[in-house]
């Protein structure tokens, strides 16, 4: 009932794109009512969370911003907090708004688990891939020839072969260098 | 105070149905340039409870001869059926009407002699104008 009564007042007054606009900003883009538990799509669209909420629920399997059709999902709306937003109705039966999403300040490598697991693979893979070679290089100066990762490249079971004895190599000498600062 | 009359908008209206908020009447003027300008044609919108998460039906009540709406006034348009969106209203809806009235999809026609025709301007403007000759606005 209310749709029906929102649309003829915002057809009135001019929508989106009538010379009014700016009445309408914060107006929910669905109900065409003031946006009440105000949710942002990442494209920037505004809607009351229950409104979006039954939009993507009526769209399981398409679920794109009612305005500009960019993909949405629940996950990737911003709730917004207006001062004393939060005390006004508790939610009627409706699932409440996805929380905001806070991104820790980047620190060096010790993000494990939270959102950004991209970032932390990185790193992991990272170090374990090259903290060999940098070690001896850095720490025993040894023979630069061999052990540069791109001298002892053959293709097949040569570099192969290489490869392993090197990585014997490695260990054999990372464990002794262990046990030299250990008892040093 | 529900009455939608668009000052920016030339020609479409709409209005609810007497007290029945689900029913509406709309009137579409065709666009200047096009076979149907100088034409206005009566709609009815009917809307479910689960507006605007999904479209209103939409008639064509007066007599329309174009490719993409069939003898009942049936109207052939994405944004109606599979592409509907809930920040559509009326206004916008009627628009896109409007517009489709003077570009219609002749590729997938509901009513195929109209598509035939179509290609005939004068001959299908005179079309137009035999099955609802009550349409014309007097100006
Ligand atoms: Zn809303
Ligand atoms: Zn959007």
């Amino acid at each position: 009932m209310a749709g029906v009564e929102n649309t003829g007042e915002a057809g009135a007054t001019g929508g989106q794109e009538g010379p009014e606009a700016s009445d309408g900003a914060y107006e929910c883009n669905i109900c065409l009512d003031q946006a009440r538990d105000a949710v942002v799509s990442m494209c920037g669209h505004l809607f009351c969370w229950p409104c979006l909420h039954t939009w993507l629920e009526t769209r399981r399997n398409n679920q794109v911003c009612p305005v500009c059709k960019a993909a949405i999902s629940r996950d990737k709306v911003i709730p917004l907090y207006g001062r004393n937003s939060s005390n006004k109705d508790p939610r009627n039966q409706l699932p409440p708004r996805p929380p905001g999403q806070r991104t820790e300040p980047e620190n060096q490598g010790t993000t494990f688990g939270g959102v950004n697991f991209g970032d932390t693979n990185f790193h992991m893979s990272f170090g374990i891939g090259a903290f060999p070679l940098g070690f001896f290089a850095s720490t025993l100066n040894f023979g630069g020839e061999r052990l540069n990762p791109h001298a002892g490249l053959q293709p097949g079971q040569q570099f192969h072969a290489d490869d392993q004895m090197l990585s014997k190599l490695f260990l054999g000498l990372g464990i002794f260098c262990v046990i030299w600062i250990l008892l040093a | 105070m529900f009455e939608q009359q668009t000052s920016g908008d030339k020609g479409i209206s709409a209005f609810p149905d007497g007290d029945n908020l689900f029913s509406w009447v709309a009137t579409i003027s065709g666009a200047a340039n096009t076979v149907y300008e100088g034409i206005e044609f009566k709609l009815r919108m009917e809307f479910s409870n689960n507006y605007p998460f999904s479209a209103p039906t939409v008639r064509f009540t007066s007599p329309c001869f174009h490719p993409n709406v069939d003898q009942q006034g049936n109207i052939c348009l994405d944004i109606l059926k599979e592409k509907w969106s809930a920040s559509y209203d009326v206004r916008a809806l009627l628009l896109s009407i409007q517009s489709l009235l003077g570009e219609p999809n002749n590729s997938s026609p509901l009513n195929v002699q109209a598509a035939d025709l179509w290609s005939d301007q004068s001959r299908f403007r005179q079309s137009v104008l035999e099955r609802c000759s009550s349409c014309v606005r007097q100006s």
